[in-house]
């Protein structure tokens, strides 16, 4: 028997889903991901904020902008093929009438969008990171189209935004939010499935770590990385070279190896400045690792990746500059 | 004087006997200790190594070559309406900055003119490194519409056409064509000749001592009292604070308090710009630079280009703008790749705060230094001043 809790609920789930999801997984949008301001255009995501910095200083926004002034787009990358890509980005008024909840289509029924148009820069590759800056001349509602040409198929991909400039309020979501967390709350009470999940958790549990003891990484044997530097103690600044020693713990030196050498500072959440590499092996265990530099005193870490014919492993070799 | 001032006065004189004799007595104590010492000693000037040689440059320590260069470094004709010269911009009594947010010459330049001093131990020239080596790095100007705005066979031109420029010339590398029946590779050889005697002439512009520099000479000798004079209360806190938990030295570091690195620090955009990209778009540019290391204008017959090989790309670099040396900051306003802080309490105020970048990430943490900490390192980064008559160049 279907409770009337229940028809309510797959009601609500349902006009939820088409007025706010349906749309960006159909063409593409702005969502919200785990505090992440998303952008999808199709398939392609980029991590979507916008700033209006000379109001508002480092304060970031997902959509809704608080004043007409200069704001600044920043789509940062998710998925690697839109740094070959062709992106062009258009900002519209809102001429279709359906606010936040217009779609690709309302905008293709717009006959002349050039005199919607406030803002429109023409499809360019931008490698590293897409950005847009543009003053908003006056509060209001917004459509922000964004699309992207495949190089190889031609086919191009859209993301829809609708968004208000001027924004003060939340708008109905803290209302759905609100309304969907108290219906399932009690929906999942009275028909008692907060049981039954509690048992389903234990077993998506058991499958995660199935699935990590299972997984595809290979290990060599146990390896012993040691390494000596041309100048003694490396000196901060200086680009220098290492010997490194890779030998397993039975002292059985390991030649033929492919070595890859990586390295950072995990606290500054930064990398080498330089990009080192091994070139040359010079047997007996040894390869040449040249172009090492540090640019900082304190805790770093090289990560020296092995492939042997027995597998991967990687060696982590702390450094205290 | 009544009887009760008297005993206020008295009691005064015998706090202030107190005070100094403490003062004596923590004088005494060592004010640094060794690690510190060592700190400190590595960022004194008397540390700086040697010049190394530049191979790509045939000239780079050659007094003529220098000479010439300053001449060039100095003359307007070298702009498309005879009104720009390097010193336009590198103004001496600015320590080669010009005061302004961003450079402004023919036009608005995209960045904050960076100092040339201590450039020449840079692996990497301009905020974002987009070349490498001071030659190719002057080249660049003559050609932008926004500066010299002029070309390069203009500027060999100029010097052909001048008795003395083209004799000095012909002395340093031989034959000078007339561009105008120059092929483009001979014309880029004349022109990245010109490049190379202008950096002769930058490579004489060094660094020089500061009273940070005579306090660590005085403390490397022992001179108490010397010590006392150099720096004041303040200043001494702030240098404290300056190579401990201000965390400038993981950055500013070594004699010239640079790493010559790139780093993504979170500075705003500069208004009316999308945020700057910076070294993300250097390297790509350098790579691509006619004039670089492994071009066939380059004088090192050996083609050894380390820092292209082993140069790091990627997101990481988003944002990132090379280390500024911190000597003569306080003559080098505005600060940051645009200059969009003002003073330096701005941008001490910044790295304290250390917001969220807009693009990349930002490197550093919030500092959490107070308002009288923020201004000891104020008082001391103002220590690191050297007079102009020094810099041993006359323009």
């Amino acid at each position: 028997m279907i409770s009337r809790r229940a028809v309510l609920y797959c009601q609500l789930i349902s006009l939820f889903t088409v007025l706010f999801s349906g749309d960006v997984s159909a063409h593409g949008g702005v969502v919200e991901e785990d505090d992440l301001c998303v952008i999808k255009v199709n398939y392609l995501r980029a991590h979507f904020k916008v700033y209006q910095p000379g109001a508002l200083g480092h304060e970031q926004y997902c959509e809704d902008l608080p004043m007409a002034t200069e704001s600044v787009f920043v789509m940062e990358y998710l998925h690697d093929s839109l740094s070959e890509m062709p992106i062009d980005f258009r900002i519209i008024r809102d001429v279709t009438g359906k606010g936040r909840f217009a779609r690709m289509e309302d905008i293709d029924l717009i006959d002349d969008i050039d005199s919607a148009t406030v803002f429109y820069r023409a499809p360019v590759v931008e490698p590293d990171i897409y950005l847009v800056n543009y003053q908003f001349a006056e509060e209001g509602d917004f459509i922000g189209i964004v699309s992207a040409r495949h190089p190889d198929t031609g086919k191009v991909y859209a993301a829809v935004f609708p968004f208000e400039v001027g924004f003060t309020g939340l708008g109905y979501w803290p209302f759905f939010i609100g309304m969907l967390m108290l219906i399932q709350f009690q929906y999942l009470l009275m028909s008692g499935r907060l049981k039954r999940w509690f048992g389903k958790e234990v077993a998506v549990a058991a499958c995660f770590v199935l699935g990590l003891l299972l997984s595809p990484v290979s290990f060599a044997e146990n390896l012993v990385v040691t390494y000596t530097t041309s100048d003694g103690d490396p000196e901060i600044n200086k680009m220098h070279d290492w010997i490194v020693h890779i030998e397993n713990d039975d002292g059985l030196e390991i030649e033929g190896a492919i070595v890859d050498v990586e390295g950072g500072m995990p606290e500054h959440n930064h990398g080498l400045p330089t990009k080192p590499l091994i070139t040359a092996e010079l047997g007996g265990g040894d390869y040449k690792l040249e172009g090492m530099r540090f640019h900082m005193s304190g805790y770093w870490e090289i990560i020296v990746s092995i492939t042997t014919d027995n597998g991967s492993s990687k060696v982590t070799i702390p450094l205290q500059l | 004087m009544s009887f009760g001032l008297l005993k206020i006065a008295a009691a005064l004189a015998a706090l202030g006997l107190f005070v100094s004799a403490c003062d004596r007595g923590a004088s005494r104590a060592p004010e640094w200790t060794e690690a510190e010492v060592t700190t400190l000693k590595s960022l004194w000037l008397e540390s700086l190594p040697d010049l190394p040689d530049d191979p790509s440059n045939a000239v780079a320590n050659n007094a003529i070559a220098a000479e010439f260069g300053r001449k060039l470094f100095l003359d307007a004709r070298l702009s498309a309406n005879g009104g720009v010269s390097c010193s336009t911009c590198h103004q001496v009594a600015r320590r080669f900055t010009d005061g302004l947010r961003k450079a402004r010459a023919l036009g608005l330049s995209d960045r904050n003119t960076p100092s040339i001093v201590g450039s020449q131990y840079s692996p990497w020239q301009y905020w974002d490194g987009r070349r490498d080596s001071q030659w190719a790095q002057a080249l660049a100007p003559l050609e932008n519409a926004h500066e010299h705005g002029t070309s390069r066979a203009q500027v060999v031109d100029t010097v052909f056409g001048d008795t003395d420029y083209r004799m000095t010339y012909e002395a340093l590398f031989g034959p000078l064509q007339n561009p105008a029946g120059s092929s483009n590779v001979e014309l880029n050889i004349a022109f990245a000749n010109i490049g190379k005697s202008i950096a002769a002439f930058e490579r004489t512009i060094m660094p020089t001592t500061s009273r940070f520099d005579e306090y660590v000479a005085a403390l490397v000798r022992g001179n108490a009292d010397a010590q006392r004079e150099i720096l004041n209360a303040d200043e001494k806190a702030g240098l404290r604070l300056f190579i401990s938990k201000a965390n400038c030295t993981q950055c500013h570091n070594g004699p010239l308090l640079t790493n010559h690195e790139f780093h993504n620090t979170g500075v705003l955009n500069f208004p009316g710009d999308v945020p700057d990209k910076a070294r993300a778009g250097g390297v790509r540019e350098v790579f691509g630079s006619e004039f670089n290391c492994r071009s066939i204008y380059s004088d090192d017959s050996a083609g050894h280009c380390p820092e292209l090989d082993f140069a790091r790309t990627g997101i990481e670099l988003i944002g990132a703008t090379k280390t500024p040396s911190l000597r003569n900051l306080e003559h080098t306003a505005p600060f940051m790749h645009k200059g969009q802080l003002p003073s330096i309490a701005d941008v001490l105020d910044h790295y304290n705060k250390a917001p969220d970048a807009m693009i990349g990430h930002n490197e550093a943490e919030p500092l959490g230094l107070n308002t009288a900490e923020l201004q000891q390192l104020e008082a001391f980064l103002t220590t690191l001043t050297a007079p102009v008559s020094e810099l041993g160049v006359e323009l």
